[in-house]
């Protein structure tokens, strides 16, 4: 019940900015657009594999709108901020374990972007790009199995990028790299078969193609729901580090001076 | 007062901005390269699929490279300056405007050198893929070393436009407050999308991208003349006077909107 009340109360804190992420919205989209007509223009010279371009342009408006579920999270799921205001000390303190606290909080969050962001922003793709949607139950149920166990995995990433400002007091350029990665190994812009044979194999040993990657290729139906124990794997194995970690944490916390 | 004087001002304003930058080193060291390592992973996620399928409509992976690299040197310029421009809207819900309109000075003049940004990362990023760029095209022959100090002259002009995108888009926080949103479109997705040869869009994308948000004046129109020789050398004597005008308009529109200005209360 405290977990579901955190998770609803930061999902009720976004609503009151509606409207400015209705215009942030347009902008991702642009940028999704931009993207969709590369691959148009790449697709008017060349075939473009087992997708051909129409199938780019879904896999790209599916990766674009996805990005606000496992992509996009809370910075650090704002651990580095609470080490510099010292609110992290409160936070240790608290009779629920920081991990499942910070991380029913971000649930909200993701339910939030969800609703008001990737719903939005595929409508509107659907309607630009005539886009077809799946209409087998069985492909949007693990599609979204697959949506579902990104999010932890990005949670759990996000997580371990927070509690290393216990060390460093400054974690954004963690973050950062971790985006940097997104665009390269989770298969944002350009699907992991087309990428040069090391780089793939790279990819493939890291847990960045769960998160976009996967999900995407399910949803499309190029795949059916096995890649899912990968995800599953990598929930289980990253979930253990995350509270290995608070171990450490707890035992790491300094107070700085007010 | 002078204008020599001002600009004595701005460089000693500009110079305590530097110095307290640099009592975090290592943040700046690690800002530095994590942004040369984000602009790495734009730049290859592109790369790799010219890689794989050899040019998009027509434009090598150099000539994207090119754009790329303008695009990213006119934009560090830019925020090395400007930087305060981009983040206006702190000053405006913070109301720490107020406090630069009681200055002796014009706002702007007090506004920029409140942080002057050093982006070592960007213009290594940056420098980088253009000088990989130049040397490929320049020993397929495709251009010759005129292109270099071309080159220099419209990241100048490509700075200039970019400045008075923002400069514009900023002072429409007089009447909005809140401008973040607006600049994700103005300025971040415009630039990205002027990162790519404006022919992959439509028809009216690339209109607003060539008149409402000029940002295709900063790399690809000259870029037309300078690597495919389309037009002439006017081309680049018309991005230098879309630059001016571009200025000169953002520049009229601020001081408007400055007279629009209400404090917010706290």
């Amino acid at each position: 019940m405290l977990y579901f009340t955190l998770a609803s109360k930061a999902y009720s804190r976004n609503l009151q900015y509606r409207g400015a992420h209705m215009v942030h919205n347009l902008a991702s989209a642009m940028f999704g657009y931009m993207y969709a007509c590369l691959w148009i223009g790449i697709g008017a010279d060349h075939t473009l594999g087992e997708y051909g371009t129409q199938g780019m342009i879904s896999y790209i408006a599916f990766t674009q709108s996805s990005l606000w579920i496992s992509g996009f999270l809370t910075n650090g799921l704002g651990i580095p901020l609470s080490v510099r205001t010292g609110q992290i000390a409160l936070d240790l303190m608290r009779p629920v374990h920081l991990f499942t606290h910070l991380m029913a909080r971000e649930w909200g969050q993701i339910a939030y972007q969800f609703v008001y962001k990737s719903i939005p922003i595929y409508l509107l793709f659907s309607i630009v790009f005539s886009l077809h949607w799946p209409s087998d139950v069985s492909t949007l149920f693990y599609a979204a199995l697959g949506l579902a166990g990104a999010a932890y995995l990005s949670i759990c990433m996000n997580y371990i990028i927070g509690a290393t400002s216990m060390w460093t007091t400054e974690s954004s350029w963690l973050h950062w790299g971790n985006h940097a990665m997104m665009n390269l190994l989770a298969g944002f812009f350009i699907p992991l078969e087309w990428l040069p044979n090391w780089l793939e194999q790279l990819a493939w040993i890291s847990p960045y193609p769960f998160l976009l990657y996967v999900p995407t290729r399910i949803y499309l139906g190029f795949e059916d729901g096995s890649l899912l124990w990968g995800t599953l794997l990598w929930c289980v194995f990253m979930t253990l580090i995350c509270l290995v970690i608070t171990q450490v944490l707890r035992r790491k916390v300094e107070v700085q001076g007010g | 007062m002078k204008r020599t004087s001002w600009f004595h001002l701005y460089k000693m304003l500009i110079r305590t901005s530097i110095r307290s930058r640099m009592q975090y080193k290592f943040n700046f060291i690690m800002a530095s390269v994590l942004a040369a390592l984000i602009q790495i992973s734009e730049f290859l996620m592109v790369a790799l699929v010219l890689h794989r399928f050899g040019a998009i409509k027509g434009w090598s992976l150099h000539e994207i490279g090119y754009l790329f690299a303008i695009m990213t040197l006119s934009k560090t310029l830019y925020r090395t300056f400007g930087n305060e421009v981009h983040h206006l809207e702190k000053y405006l819900v913070n109301g720490e405007l107020d406090q630069l309109l009681t200055r002796p000075m014009p706002v702007l003049l007090a506004l920029l050198p409140q942080n002057f940004r050093i982006m070592a990362g960007e213009v290594l990023q940056g420098g980088f893929i253009l000088c990989w760029s130049l040397a490929g095209m320049m020993y397929s022959g495709q251009i010759g070393w005129i292109a270099i100090p071309f080159s220099l002259l419209i990241i100048l002009t490509g700075a200039v436009i970019l400045f008075s995108i923002g400069l514009a888009t900023a002072t429409l926080g007089f009447w909005t407050t809140r401008i973040e949103e607006l600049q994700t479109i103005t300025e971040d997705a415009a630039r990205t999308a002027a990162q790519y040869p404006l022919t992959l869009y439509p028809k009216w994308m690339s209109g607003i991208l060539l008149t409402v948000i000029p940002v295709g004046f900063v790399n690809y129109i000259p870029s037309l003349y300078l690597l495919r020789g389309e037009g002439g050398a006017w081309v680049l004597v018309a991005v230098a006077a879309v630059a001016v005008l571009s200025l000169a308009a953002s520049l009229r529109f601020w001081q408007f909107g400055l007279t629009k200005y209400q404090s917010t209360g706290s």
